[in-house]
């Protein structure tokens, strides 16, 4: 297992987008991060602000998790794109050993990429607030809850390339996914006849697994009615979503012809 | 050594590899032969547990699976171009050496061997197929195994290129290597292999050494110029297994000189005072056909065993299991002028 964990942090490593994507993506948080924290510098510290600049604004505008997913896809799909495929398990036939160090690997990577875009959200934080937030709840979860919400769409990126096993199909259902099916689907139980649909809502899961990073109950403003789960439940809805296709993934990639 | 045994792989309805067993011995180098399309990927690609079929290979007794690190007892390229376009070549071999325990250091030295050191930190995109080729050649020999599978590893490469790939497989077999190497060119396979395995439309056709091939699927040939034609026809149509074909004139040139036909050459031919025609002889030897025209009295003007080329004997093994049949051009407009004949038969007939 050692040699395939190794062989992933090489190609990781070796690979240009993975800087351009992290570095895009702690800079744009960053940005982000700075113009709320400007923005709300004369307001009082509460725990929507703290959480809103810590990460970058994540809850609304999914940059970090969307580009370590990309590194998730990159991780199986370009394996397909450029052919690696077939080098890769000559070194390591193992299939199940190699999708298990990508996983580990990317998810590795992911947990210290949302460490450190933390880290400067919180240092460039800092400058406005004048005084170190308190985390209480519910910053207490908020903070995990991103972690977890990061790896979970690392995985996912990984497991739809491999199920697709090529880059393009899984960067459209990634990013098309949550914005038009998803709203498509809340926009239609709007409509009184397909009201019906509305308890339903809550196991949308990319509107589900946002709710890790909730910091106030949801309010319809006017959407649909309906109560989400609790912060773990919703978390749960968004990774028993991610485990299903990481296992018909991984299933097929055992079955099929590399 | 690898063993082979009832490889199988049907993809639907249609059957890909058709139950192939063979066994390649260390020492030497064993063609893998057939048209395009004969299954000879998908074979390389079985006995490396890529695709699932049935059947089992076996590397010194072990399925390529259960070996810990395969890369530095088998190494195998199967496309020439399976690289990240924007990962450097070293890089790329480093990352594959990561996952074999095969120490980084050793990129740069395959990198050195095939010749690709002034190009090893630059992105392979702009390769050409021949870098190509030697950057799966030096992944083969990354964990310098004692065993190399490669599919077509000479397409792509310049003449130049190709002497040498030829030179190091058969350098590498004489250090007791065994080596498996796949080609949809004879011409090729004989300078560099020993062994053939030759498959058409998935199926084993022939499977033994080089020159058993040739004799198996070409039938050598006596070519006889004589003034007396038919009475020489005759005379070895009363031995068993014998067939004699008259050659047109024109043909007989070409047979004789292997030059396209030149009429001048035509011309100048019949040496004699009568003019020769020629005839093809199969079934018996050179010998035969002298000592049958000595006791039949006829004169000879020429007697040559003609061995039908590798190329021929492959033509002839997997003509009927070629998988993409291409057609020949229409036939070619009638001349202005119809050719004076010169049939052999018409010419030549004396007594």
């Amino acid at each position: 297992m050692t040699d395939a964990l190794r062989f992933e942090w090489v190609r990781l490593r070796t690979l240009r987008s993975t800087y351009w994507l992290i570095g895009l993506g702690l800079l744009v948080t960053a940005g982000v991060a700075f113009i709320i924290a400007f923005a709300t510098r004369n307001d009082p510290l509460d725990a929507t602000n703290v959480a809103a600049v810590l990460t970058g604004g994540a809850e609304f505008a999914t940059f970090i998790p969307v580009f370590m997913a990309i590194i998730g896809i990159f991780a199986t799909g370009h394996e397909y794109r450029h052919g690696t495929i077939q080098p890769t398990l000559t070194a390591i036939p193992q299939r199940s050993r190699l999708l298990l160090a990508k996983i580990i690997m990317t998810s590795l990577v992911a947990v210290v990429v949302v460490a450190l875009s933390l880290v400067i959200n919180l240092v460039i934080g800092l400058i406005f607030w004048g005084e170190v937030p308190s985390f209480d709840a519910p910053l207490d979860e908020v903070v995990p809850g991103y972690f977890l919400l990061v790896v979970l769409y690392t995985i996912l990126g990984l497991a739809l390339a491999q199920l697709f096993r090529g880059v393009p199909s899984a960067l459209v259902v990634l990013l098309v996914t949550p914005l038009l099916v998803e709203g498509l689907i809340s926009g239609l139980s709007l409509v009184p006849a397909l009201d019906w649909l509305q308890p339903a809502l809550k196991f949308l899961p990319f509107s589900a697994g946002a709710r890790l990073l909730a910091t106030e109950p949801y309010e319809p403003n006017g959407g649909p009615e309906f109560d989400y789960l609790d912060r773990w439940a919703s978390g749960g809805v968004f990774a028993v979503f991610v485990a299903i296709i990481l296992a018909v993934a991984w299933m097929l990639f055992k079955k099929r012809d590399a | 050594m690898i063993t082979a045994q009832g490889l199988h792989k049907r993809y639907g309805a249609k059957v890909a590899v058709d139950d192939l067993s063979f066994e390649v011995r260390p020492g030497m180098v064993t063609g893998f032969l057939g048209p395009n399309g004969a299954g000879k990927s998908t074979t390389m690609r079985l006995m490396l547990d890529l695709d699932n079929g049935s059947g089992q290979t076996l590397f010194d007794g072990r399925r390529f699976g259960t070996i810990r690190h395969p890369m530095r007892e088998i190494g195998a390229v199967l496309e020439a171009k399976a690289f990240h376009p924007t990962r450097t070549a070293r890089n790329h071999l480093r990352m594959l050496a990561a996952g074999s325990g095969i120490p980084a250091t050793r990129a740069d030295e395959v990198l050195e061997f095939v010749g690709l050191a002034d190009v090893k930190r630059k992105k392979p995109k702009s390769f050409s197929l021949g870098m190509a080729q030697r950057l799966g050649l030096a992944q083969a020999l990354l964990g310098d195994p004692g065993t190399l599978i490669l599919d077509e590893p000479a397409n792509g490469l310049d003449p130049h290129g190709i002497h040498w790939l030829r030179d190091v497989l058969k350098s590498l077999a004489g250090q007791g290597r065994t080596i498996f190497v796949s080609s949809h060119l004879l011409s090729e396979m004989s300078l560099m292999a020993d062994q053939l395995v030759v498959i058409g439309r998935g199926r084993m056709i022939y499977n033994g050494d080089v020159d058993g091939f040739v004799r198996e699927f070409t039938q050598a040939t006596v070519l006889v110029r004589t003034p007396h034609t038919t009475q020489l026809t005759t005379a070895l149509g009363s031995l068993d297994g014998v067939t004699v074909e008259a050659l047109p004139a024109a043909a007989a040139v070409a047979a004789a000189t292997a030059d396209p036909v030149d009429p001048a050459a035509v011309a100048a031919l019949p040496a004699g005072s009568q003019p020769s025609g020629a005839l093809r002889v199969a079934g018996t030897d050179a010998a035969t056909v002298g000592e049958v025209a000595f006791h039949a009295g006829v004169l000879l003007h020429e007697l040559t065993t003609q061995t039908a080329s590798l190329e021929t004997a492959f033509i002839t093994a997997t003509g009927a299991s070629e998988e993409y049949v291409a057609h020949d051009l229409g036939p070619a407009p009638p001349p202005p002028q119809p050719p004076p004949a010169a049939g052999a038969e018409t010419t030549g007939g004396a007594a």
